[in-house]
């Protein structure tokens, strides 16, 4: 017996050890989806760690699940804290959600940030709305944002200290939405969301919108991953799911698809290269043809960009110049807060109909459902 | 449920004495397997026929199904190998996620076989693990199992930031893309069969169907992985190294009484176990993907080892429950909503047929159960257009929890299996 128990304590001690090593797997956190990021993005130094002395703002960074490395959206918050260290002599402190967490454990990690005395909080990901909304209140002097939050809608009174950052993504959907009707050659086109939730129909809506100011008539083939709001990792981290759900379409006739998956959209892009010549893929969020292998870029007609590492870098500069905004700050087309990529040229054809396009809707002469229209 | 081989050769389960009795009733199982195959096949042509809903014999359809199955087919072979000697793998899931990360180590730095080896490798590793701690140490197989799942997570984890941080298009939480496994198209016969299935007609397009999602873009490893499916299935039933590991599965006791070395068979049995689930992992990274992710196996590794339970610790039945779960999963996508609700004709079909058979058997009460359950199922059908979305999502995990259901029932695990052995424990 005696043996035994040896075993198993140190099994059990092992256990705790490696799982404790291990860190998460959750997917981009139901954080509005996106692939790739610019690539370089995962040197293994911490600009937090090595860069301590700066003299601008102090923030202190909570990710959503997964958190650094998971070439998206975290990523992407990571690229704009980057530049912000960089250019603003900002210093800054990480910490990275786990899963399965509930309102509770995210609000106990922004009080941690809050007490170690930074200027400004930042929050990964729209599961840290409840969470911020709760925390805000009790620390006057530090600046909350959270990143596609929903924060400023749970406070009882509008708070000084707190913003929400969003994308008006519908615009840049309606972009390469368009770009996908006017590539398209049997009108017949495709759109792969992650998870039925508010923020990614936004997407849709945009697609549609655009894909239909082109060709009123056209097909649009529709399928999203999971219907589990809190299922992420089916719905953003799923690349066979997004294969599974992309090949049908190409099978059927579409020959462009847009995703709004996370990195579920790997498989839409596998899909496209092995439905042969002139299938289609649409990126988001970063401009996925970067990261794509050499065999789908072919593939990869353009991307929707969303540049959270704007707002990370906006929020923080704001700081600096005592210029904070509480409250909603949406970042949309007119400030390059959402837009389309043009790597590999595919688009270049079509650059001017949608260069006239993004001036319209920054003009507010287009204005870009949020809701799909069916 | 279509499970054959009662168990031939064991010393619980067989008639002794007469050779010749058993032998035939096992040839006689396997062709009603093989027959059940084909009617389970025809019946499904006729919902196609009848309700219309196309997707459900596409080639496409029938693609993603094998590419789907094939990883939990992997697991539940896996398990087969372990719980045939006697040894419960519920580590299958850790073994496999040890896989998924030997196929993005190996197969990045050296290539497609040296991930495919690798994978089996590292899945091997665990299983080795398992077999220390089970066969030789003798913890009970859950605990072990859980604790190797737990392990493997937190490793996979960690060793992929270690592995894959500051590679080119590989992050903390996925590797670079992987080398995949060239596909197989036999270029006259794909031709021939996509023309076929363009007719339509009963049968001989759905049979076209089968034979291109067969020759076309077939993917090299599924086909070796049906392969092993086989080589096990001779290796476990027509081999004197098979009958020995069964042996210890069945009854160690007696086994050992025989001069079988108990421990060395259980202990290459559970090895062997891990490597098959590893391969599973190898599919999920290399074939279904083509990186590997943390958290990318899904708890694929239990329902493997539900498949297998599924298919009464038998290749084939654990192949048809991979298949069952992997079609499920399949339509999905594939006009789920329309689809799915056909397949609710095929449910009701089914039932009632297994309710003249178990009239025929003179079971009323039972027939009279699976009557009404036809007639709801059919109720349902015809009120109802599509069904929701949220239910073509769950569709796999309840079809397989409903004929586990029905199906547990007749099935018979390994008499020993899951007993702790000890050498010399019969006094």
């Amino acid at each position: 017996m005696r043996r035994f128990s040896k075993i198993a304590a140190l099994a059990a001690a092992g256990t705790l050890v490696l799982a404790g090593c291990g860190g998460g797997s959750g997917g981009s956190g139901g954080s509005g989806g996106s692939g790739g990021d610019s690539g370089d993005s995962q040197s293994a130094e911490d600009v937090c760690q090595s860069q301590a002395d700066g003299d601008g703002p102090s923030i202190g960074v909570a990710y959503d699940v997964g958190g650094r490395g998971d070439r998206s959206f975290n990523d992407s918050a990571y690229e704009g804290l980057k530049r912000a260290v960089e250019e603003l002599g900002a210093t800054c402190i990480e910490a990275v959600a786990g899963q399965d967490e509930n309102d509770n454990v995210r609000a106990e990690r922004l009080r941690t940030l809050a007490e170690g005395d930074y200027d400004l909080v930042i929050a990964v990901g729209f599961l840290y709305s409840p969470a911020a909304a709760e925390v805000a209140p009790e620390y006057a002097e530090t600046k909350f944002a959270v990143i596609d939050g929903f924060s400023q809608f749970l406070v009882e009174e509008p708070l000084d200290n707190l913003a929400d950052l969003t994308f008006a993504e519908e615009q840049g959907s309606y972009l390469v939405g368009m770009a996908a009707a006017l590539k398209t050659e049997s009108d017949h086109i495709g759109y792969v969301g992650g998870v039925t939730s508010p923020l990614i129909k936004k997407f849709e809506a945009g697609y549609e919108a655009g894909a239909r100011s082109v060709t009123p008539d056209i097909q649009i083939d529709v399928a999203y991953l999971t219907e589990d709001q809190d299922d992420s990792e089916t719905a953003f981290a799923n690349p066979p799911g997004g294969r599974n759900a992309a090949a049908p379409m190409y099978e059927d006739g579409a020959d462009v698809v847009y995703h709004a998956a996370g990195s579920s959209g790997s498989g839409v892009f596998e899909a496209a290269a092995a439905a042969g010549d002139n299938m289609w893929a649409i990126g988001v969020d970063s401009d996925q043809y970067l990261t794509a292998p050499e065999d789908q870029q072919p593939h990869i007609l353009t991307s929707m960009l969303k540049r959270i590492d704007t707002a990370v870098f906006e929020v923080t500069e704001s700081v600096a110049d005592d210029s904070f905004e509480s409250g909603g700050v949406v970042y949309d087309i007119s400030v390059d807060g959402v837009g389309y990529s043009t790597s590999g040229g595919f688009v270049d054809d079509i650059e001017d109909q949608l260069e006239e396009a993004k001036q319209q809707i920054a003009d507010g002469e287009i204005e870009v459902p949020t809701e799909p229209q069916g | 449920m279509s499970a054959p081989t009662p168990a031939a050769g064991t010393a619980a389960g067989a008639t002794p004495g007469t050779s010749g009795a058993p032998e035939r009733q096992r040839g006689r199982g396997r062709w009603r397997l093989v027959g059940l195959i084909a009617a389970f096949f025809v019946l499904l042509c006729v919902v196609r026929v009848v309700t219309g809903a196309d997707q459900l014999t596409t080639a496409g359809t029938l693609g993603v199904t094998l590419v789907a199955a094939m990883p939990i087919a992997m697991a539940g072979l896996g398990g087969l190998w372990s719980e045939r000697a006697g040894v419960v793998n519920i580590g299958l899931e850790g073994m496999m996620i040890m896989g998924t990360l030997g196929a993005g180590f190996f197969g990045y730095n050296y290539g497609l076989v040296a991930g495919v080896l690798g994978a089996i490798l590292l899945g091997a590793l665990g299983g080795v693990v398992h077999a220390v701690a089970t066969v030789v140490f003798g913890v009970d197989h859950i605990v072990s199992g859980v604790a190797i799942n737990l392990i493997a997570a937190g490793l996979a984890g960690f060793m992929a930031a270690v592995w894959f941080t500051g590679t080119p298009g590989g992050g903390p939480r996925q590797s670079p893309p992987l080398p995949t496994p060239p596909t197989i198209t036999v270029p006259g016969v794909s031709d021939l069969a996509a023309t076929v299935s363009e007719t339509g007609w009963f049968l001989v397009s759905d049979l076209a169907n089968v034979v291109r999602m067969l020759t076309t873009q077939l993917s090299s490893l599924v086909l070796v992985c049906l392969l092993l499916l086989v080589l096990s299935w001779w290796v476990l039933w027509h081999t004197t190294f098979g009958l020995r590991l069964r042996s210890c599965g069945e009854a160690p006791v007696a086994a050992e009484t025989l001069g079988v070395n108990v421990y060395r068979y259980k202990f290459l049995a559970v090895t062997i176990s891990g490597g098959f689930a590893g391969l599973g992992g190898a599919l999920l990274a290399m074939v279904s993907s083509s990186i590997f992710q943390t958290g990318q196996t899904g708890g694929q590794g239990y329902i493997g080892l539900a498949a297998m339970i599924f298919g009464n610790w038998n290749p084939a039945g654990l192949l048809g429950g991979s298949l069952l779960f992997g079609y499920t999963g399949a339509l999905q996508f594939r006009d789920g909503e329309v689809t799915v609700h056909a397949l609710l004709l095929f449910v009701v079909a089914l039932l009632a047929l297994v309710a003249v058979w178990q009239l025929r058997r003179g079971e009323r009460r039972k027939a009279v159960g699976s009557a009404v359950f036809a007639v709801a199922f059919l109720a349902w059908y015809l009120l109802t257009e599509v069904v929701p979305s949220e239910f073509t999502e769950m569709a796999p995990y309840v079809t397989t929890l409903l004929v586990l259901a029905f199906a547990s029932q007749r099935l018979r695990m390994p008499a020993a299996d899951g007993q702790i052995y000890r050498k010399g424990s019969a006094g």
